[in-house]
């Protein structure tokens, strides 16, 4: 509480400095400031008058007021904007009305760039902050939101797992959690939706968001900029800003598309007479089993998948309000069959301006429902181990599908018949809204009390049946099996902050200081039915029958974030400028010995191009050197992990006492003293532009230590109640540089040849400083689950070393370049590469001529590594020895191997590549005096690598088992306006 | 300043920290978790806290099938407690081999393992668990904390017995801890949560073992059906028995004489007998057998792992083999006999030697993870003594026999021979009663000549087939390391080996070495 007056005190401290009293014989300027051409009014922008200083409001307007009778200059500048001078007389106790438009020098440092609480010209902004807005986004079949900006920005690596809409990891600046989410914070609107976007029974928790009502992200990627969301931010933060209603009239739009989208690449996986023969050489005793069929078993899985998308807004403003509302409806199919995305969307924006334009109340509302179909598990995978000798239908079974006989539990499924029999569906319904109220007070016109109050709520099902017929169920003896989770979560957000930006009265230059206080609860409830052994299989996932094994749980879950925070924004004449801001988390996550987090920056620039020795340098447009430190945290890791707690054994977990069972429970393990992880991240950066910012762009340089990492590490035996205890221990570092260069190539106007070309290119390098300070020893946890065996892993984390490195052997070679099975160069595995990419390159090009334009994005990553684990689970005769023989990789014709070999670094390989993410041809021409743009896309057109697999892009974690195949897309579409 | 503006400002800062002062408290109860706070205002948590320390023995977990695993960085039905102590008894000795190529296995067939090995890995932490848990209990349960819960006087005296069986388990697990392992550090209740604890010895353990259960042995249960599972005062008779037997190897100090008389207790307490049918005790119904003394319980519907005894028989199946006839779902192409095993029995009377499977089998191991080298054992099945399969193909009914009374008779006779006192003829009568019933008559009965030591470790090979015995036995043999008995893998080779005496016990595993800095690698390793 101390803390907080003396935020407020300082506050109030800055306020006085500032008085406005009405003088005597004196008179008063006021105007609005407007941009040439369009418009719009323009904020912030300096107005001097002789000794007076003033800043434009929201709505652009200003007042200088007490001003002594008699002519002066009255200047006004902006960064981005040719500065505007003209000369005014005042008379006594009049008002002067000075209307001014200002031209933009230079579009990209003029924009508003939206940071947390608020938002600042690009020009003045002193962090790593990037915004991508809708003219840049990806264009085609996009079905979450994040893919708009994939390859957009240096620094952010985005990776989605190749299904429509699949959930999608974004790593800003490379991982810097363990056990903790390395997901973003994204902001919507002001409001908050936690790490990853929230949740959902489907595929991506941000699906429920249309993105073609999404005008912009910002990337806050530095510490500094990140900060002001504290125990929220280590990962950086992304700011979605929806679209909104434009001045003039009520205008309709509606676009539409179709898709088709194909599979590119599948498992490489031996045919028929290569399978008969293996089985006939390792396996003979199976040989009885093979029958005459050449069966293509990915062939009958896969499919073409098409898509429709429909959006419908009708937008429009007002003298004092503006509105947009629109409705979109999404319908995608995967390449594999069973695989569907399908959303409807509501959202509604409405902005309205009151009392004299004092207040302003924006309010966001969207609502929209997700249904997910997914491919049955275990239909990729046993596609793959399925016998190409084997049909896929045999009329004299139950269910009319082929599989192997005697039911051995040593045998592969028909992956057609669990795509007959088995569902897996999730249907997500999920609404966010709230309301963002501005008030500028009557008499003290610099000051801005907001308040932002909203909600998120998300009720999902996620539904899992599988028939009793299924082979797998057959041999696992569990009969029809339906599994039910009902996940729901609220939150709501109250937020109340004060802004206040004016020039300092005593001191020379400008502030914009904000200071507030954010509460935020959730409350989330999680139950979930487990059936096993149904009575009947005839309901699938409509009912829960009888059953033979019933396992129910209800687990409810609540948490609080309490935070306040402050910002100080200083711009001492455009060229120097400093940013200091904290915040104060408290976190019911946190244990009671750190229940306070603070989490402080501080920022400096220095805009060298607007230096006075620089002015007759008129080729260099923009020249700003940056450095800052900021430090944040992460909260988003499990609730009450600071209680001990009792678990509850199921009943299937239960021991004999006499001739009763009796069920168990068990203390878990527990550090009370559990805190966020915290990152201080320095940045420093140069932005420049040339002619007129022609060509701009900016080089960045980072270091990001993460301390404190909640990690699960090994404790003591006999000293806790597991052999691993979660708990802030270890360390980590990611540092890099990062390019970015955006040329407008050729400007041929309205009817000439345009080219945009942005270049980003980053390279990020990882590092697990520590794991456990204290204790000494080699210090090794292994980590990255694989298919073969049981429980085998094949990645480390290891001090030293890239988190998630591969941990191999050294495979050794004959003369031929052939691997000598089981023959390595050392006798324990060591790190090998990780499946992170060192560099990432992203290159978008905007191109247009007359009615035509044309756009491409290409992306490539270097020196990142896979785990081809489809070649080596499936990689040896040995499985051809199973009760029934599965079919092999044809890596094995290479390899030869007879027994698995897991661990050689042979199936750790490069999975660098370039691929050509989308290419757009589009054409607009008027049609009832309104444009209409007709459009075609690829998307995925190609990829270029060497990896053997079936996508280098194999997940973050760089370990490609039976992955969903990646697909290319020919999307076709039309928008238009009424 | 105007007056209204300070107005509109003092409002607006007493508004925000009136709002803040009200909202500062982030503690947050947690609804549906139990803690430690509200646990025992349950009077049956009592009764399911020491449920877990047994269900630690039988199941991996809290869900079935092992999920909800109780340690760490490995499988559940891996790191199953009695499915490593098996592995660690079994695979290094001449009874067994394991096909699989799971990293680690391949190591516990031929004692070439190290300490990054994860299954004596897991079996430590294993060891160490049921200690902490055991000791928990007894935290939770000192007269004060149940004077202080107004516990029943009804209650009280039932966890006083509930006490004297955590301290029985505690116990059996600190004899598995000092017998694989070595010098573990020993922690009791006394001990606080959170302190990595000290290294202890062999000899101090094994003291503190021996003091246990002879101060617990009244408080225990009595034998019974209705106490089936649990630990009686037999079963503390018979543990103290095991720890005797070998207390030379522990102490360098023999205690035959302890040994004998622990076991004369046993057999003498009359809960006992000898099951007519051999095979009755390894079937989905030996729960009524009358022979078994402690046994780790499984079910089909209730108890259900993947490590276990459902290990045993699922891995035991393959080749040609029929799960149905073992009551199981399937094969999982596991374990088999070592030769030197199966050559051990008179294959023509024994009857012992009758349930091997060597259909499509070859006696010679020449291929480890073949599982048609070498002969397939089915000793355990999910088959009642009718015939009838147990409740699930799945998961089997069948329990793990710990202690029987046929071992008594064992330890009664090795340690007579070992000069722990007795009756000679006694010894030789218990002996021969265990192959009368293997033989079904007097034929296999041996003489008092032919009762030596070494024909005592074979005939332990005999009876105890697979029961997680042989490493135990070979250790105090001297014959488990070292170059005077070979057999095949021994060592890697598929002829065999001498291997280095410092693998008669395990290495500390190098993940706790870094966890507790306390601690000293055992020697050799």
């Amino acid at each position: 509480m101390k803390r907080l007056g003396l935020i407020l005190g300082a506050l109030l401290a800055v306020l006085w400095t500032a008085p406005v009293r009405a003088q005597e014989g004196s008179g008063a300027i006021r105007g609005r400031v407007t941009v040439e051409g369009t418009q719009q009014p323009l904020a912030g922008v300096v107005v001097t008058f002789g000794p007076h200083t003033v800043q434009t409001r929201g709505d652009g307007t200003y007042l200088i007021a007490a001003v002594t009778a008699g002519t002066d200059t009255l200047r006004a500048r902006l960064i981005g904007y040719v500065p505007v001078a003209r000369s005014v007389t005042v008379a006594a106790g009049q008002t002067v009305v000075v209307d001014l438009t200002m031209s933009s020098a230079a579009v990209s440092l003029s924009e508003l760039v939206v940071t947390g609480y608020g938002s600042q010209r690009a020009g003045s902004v002193t962090g790593a902050v990037t915004q991508v807005s809708a003219a840049e986004f990806n264009p085609g079949r996009i079905v979450s939101p994040e893919q708009l900006i994939a390859s957009k920005v240096a620094g952010v690596q985005i990776v989605d797992n190749n299904e429509p809409g699949g959930g999608i990891s974004i790593r800003i600046r490379g991982a810097t959690s363990i056990n903790a989410s390395s997901d973003p914070l994204y902001v919507i609107d002001g409001l908050p939706v936690g790490a990853g976007g929230g949740i959902s029974a489907g595929r991506d928790a941000l699906n429920f968001l249309n993105p073609n009502d999404i005008e912009s992200f910002t990337v806050l990627k530095g510490g500094e900029a990140a900060s002001i969301y504290g125990a929220n931010a280590a990962n950086g933060v992304i700011i979605i800003e929806t679209k909104s209603g434009r001045q003039g009239p009520p205008q309709v739009e509606y676009s539409t598309s179709a898709s088709a989208s194909q599979v590119t690449r599948l498992p490489s996986m031996l045919n028929a007479s290569q399978f008969a023969a293996a089985v006939a050489q390792y396996a003979p005793q199976s040989v009885g089993q093979l029958l005459n069929g050449n069966t293509n078993w990915f062939s009958l899985i896969d499919r073409t998948g098409y898509g429709q998308e429909h959006n419908l807004a009708v937008s429009g403003a007002g003298q004092s309000n503006n509105y947009r509302l629109s409705l979109g409806y999404l319908n995608q199919d995967g390449v594999i069959q069973g695989t569907t995305a399908e959303r409807m969307s509501l959202g509604l924006d409405y902005a309205q301006r009151l009392f004299a334009d004092h207040l302003n109340v924006r309010t966001n509302l969207r609502g929209s429902r997700s249904l997910d179909n997914f491919t049955p598990g275990g239909v990729l995978s046993n596609a793959a181990q399925m016998g190409p000798t084997q049909p896929s239908v045999d009329a004299t079974s139950a269910t009319g599908y082929y599989n192997w006989p005697g039911n051995s539990l040593q045998s592969a499924d028909n992956p057609v018949q669990i795509l007959a029999l088995a569902t897996d569906k999730g249907t997500t319904y999920r609404s966010i809204g709230n309301v963002q109220a501005g008030y500028r007070m009557p008499f003290f016109e610099a000051l801005t009390a907001n308040v932002n109050l909203g909600y998120d709520i998300t009720e999902a099902q996620r539904q899992t049946f599988n028939s009793n017929l299924l082979h797998a169920q057959l041999k696992a003896g569990t009969g029809g099996t339906l599994s039910t989770s009902n996940p729901s979560l609220l939150n709501t957000l109250f937020e109340g902050y004060l802004n206040y930006a004016a020039p300092l009265r005593f001191v020379a230059g400008s502030i914009d200081l904000t200071g507030g206080y954010s509460y935020s609860q959730s409350h989330g409830e999680y139950p979930s039915f487990n059936e096993q052994n149904l009575s009947t299989g005839l309901l699938g996932i409509n009912g829960i029958p009888s059953a033979q094994t019933v396992q129910n749980t209800l687990d409810i879950e609540d948490s609080k974030l309490i935070s306040f925070f402050g910002r100080l924004n200083y711009n001492l004449s455009d060229r120097y400028l400093l940013s200091a801001s904290v915040r104060r988390d408290g976190s019911s996550r946190f244990g009671p010995s750190n229940a306070w987090g603070t989490f402080p920056s501080v920022a400096v620039a220095w805009r060298i191009s607007q230096e006075p020795f620089m002015a007759s340098h008129k080729g260099i447009s923009d020249l700003k050197l940056r450095a800052s430190w900021g430090k944040t945290g992460n909260q988003a890791f499990a609730n009450y992990q600071q209680y001990s707690a009792y678990t509850v054994g199921d009943a299937q977990s239960e021991v004999q006492f006499g001739n009763t069972f009796v069920s168990t429970i068990r203390p878990a393990a527990v550090d009370p003293n559990i805190k966020w992880e915290e990152t201080d991240s320095y940045n420093a950066g140069l932005d420049f532009g040339f002619h007129n910012q022609r060509f701009s762009g900016a080089i960045d340089w980072y270091n990001k230590s993460t301390s404190d990492l909640i990690f699960t590490v090994p404790v003591a035996a006999g000293s806790n109640f597991s052999n691993f205890l979660t708990t802030n221990i270890g360390s980590m570092k990611n540092t890099g540089v990062e390019f970015t260069l955006s040329a407008r190539a050729l400007e041929g106007g309205q009817r000439g040849l345009s080219w945009t070309a942005d270049f980003t290119a980053a390279r990020n390098t990882n590092e697990l400083t520590s794991i456990n300070p204290a204790a000494g020893g080699v210090q090794k946890i292994l980590t990255g689950g694989i298919a073969g065996g049981v429980g085998t892993t094949i990645q480390v984390l290891e001090p030293g070393q890239p988190i998630n490195s591969f941990y191999v052997f050294t495979q050794k070679y004959d003369a031929a370049g052939k691997p000598i099975q089981g023959s390595y160069a050392d006798s324990v595995p060591r790190a090998f590469h990780d499946p992170a990419p060192k560099w990432i390159l992203g290159h978008s090009s905007y191109l247009k001529y007359g009615n035509w334009d044309a756009s491409f994005t290409v992306r490539a990553w270097l020196g990142n590594y896979v785990y081809n684990n489809v070649a080596s689970n499936l990689g040896s005769y040995a499985e051809v020895t199973r009760g029934s023989p599965y079919n092999l990789n044809t890596s094995v014709l290479t390899t030869g191997f007879t027994q698995p070999q897991y661990q050689s670094d042979y199936y750790v390989e490069d999975g660098s590549f370039l691929r050509m993410d989308n290419v757009t041809l589009g054409y607009t021409f008027q049609y009832r005096g309104q444009p209409l743009r007709l459009y075609a896309t690829v998307q995925n057109a190609f990829t270029i690598t060497g990896y053997s697999g079936v996508d280098p892009t194999a997940g973050l974690n760089g370990i490609d088992n039976n992955i969903y195949p990646r697909s290319r897309t020919w999307t076709g579409g039309m928008s238009i306006r009424f | 300043m105007n007056p209204r503006t300070c107005k509109a400002l003092a409002s607006a800062a007493a508004l925000l920290f009136v709002a803040a002062a009200g909202c500062t408290d982030t503690t947050v109860e947690p609804v549906s978790t139990i803690t430690s706070a509200n646990i025992f205002s349950d009077p049956s948590s009592y009764q399911k806290f020491l449920a877990k320390i047994y269900a630690g023995l039988a199941v991996g977990g809290e869900s079935s099938g092992d999920g909800r695993t109780d340690i760490q960085g490995i499988d559940g039905g891996f790191s199953q407690y009695l499915r490593i102590y098996w592995e660690s008894e079994e695979l290094p000795t001449d009874e067994a081999v394991l096909a699989w190529g799971d990293i680690g296995i391949p190591d516990m067939n031929t004692q070439t393992w190290n300490a990054f090995n994860v299954f004596p890995q897991s079996m430590y932490y294993r060891i160490m668990l049921q200690a902490t848990w055991a000791n928990e209990f007894l935290r939770q349960t000192t007269d004060a904390q149940l004077a202080s819960r107004g516990v029943s006087t009804a209650l009280k005296a039932t966890v006083q017995q509930y006490r004297a069986e955590a301290r029985f388990l505690r116990a059996l697990s600190y004899w598995h801890g000092i017998d694989l392992f070595g010098d573990i550090p020993l922690v009791t209740e006394n001990d606080p949560i959170g302190t990595p604890p000290a290294q202890s010895t062999r000899a101090i353990i094994y003291a503190y073992i021996v003091s246990e259960l002879t101060a617990i042995q009244s408080q225990l249960p009595a034998p019974g059906a209705s106490t089936y599972g649990r630990a009686t005062g037999p079963a503390a008779s018979m543990l103290l028995a095991e720890v005797y037997l070998n207390a030379g190897v522990y102490t360098g100090t023999p205690a035959y004489s302890q040994a004998l008389a622990a076991a004369q207790a046993v057999i003498s307490s009359g809960a006992y007998s000898i099951d007519p049918s051999y095979r009755h005790l390894f079937q989905a119904d030996n729960n009524t057998s009358p022979e078994i003394i402690f046994a780790i319980t499984q079910d089909g519907l209730r108890t259900q792992t993947y490590g276990g005894v459902n290990f045993i028989i699922h891995a035991a199946c393959g080749g040609s083999m029929s799960p149905s006839a073992s009551g199981i779902d399937g094969c999982w192409y596991g374990n088999r006999l070592k030769p030197e095993a199966y050559l051990r029995y008179d294959l023509v009377n024994d009857g012992r030697a009758s349930f091997f499977y060597t259909t499509g089998q070859t006696l010679d191991v020449s291929s480890i993870s073949n599982f048609n080298a070498g002969y397939a054992a089915p000793k355990f099945e999910n088959v009642t003594s009718t015939g009838q399969p147990g409740s699930n193909p799945g998961f089997v009914d069948t329990d793990f026999p710990m202690f029987r009374l046929g071992e008594a008779y064992l330890i009664y006779a090795e340690a007579n021979l070992r000069g722990g006192g007795g009756d000679a003829g006694q010894a030789l009568t218990y002996v021969n009663a265990l192959r009368e019933r293997a033989y079904g008559n007097t034929s296999g009965d041996i003489t008092a000549a032919q009762m030596t030591l070494p024909f005592i470790l074979d005939e332990r090979g005999r009876e105890l087939l697979w029961e997680a015995h042989r490493r135990t036995d070979l250790v105090r043999y001297g014959l488990f390391t070292g170059g005077s008995y070979i057999w095949s893998w021994k060592g890697g080779t598929s002829a065999g080996a001498a291997t280095d005496a410092h693998l008669n016990i395990f290495p500390i595993p190098a993940t706790e070495l870094v966890a507790n800095p306390k601690l000293k690698q055992n020697p050799g390793y």
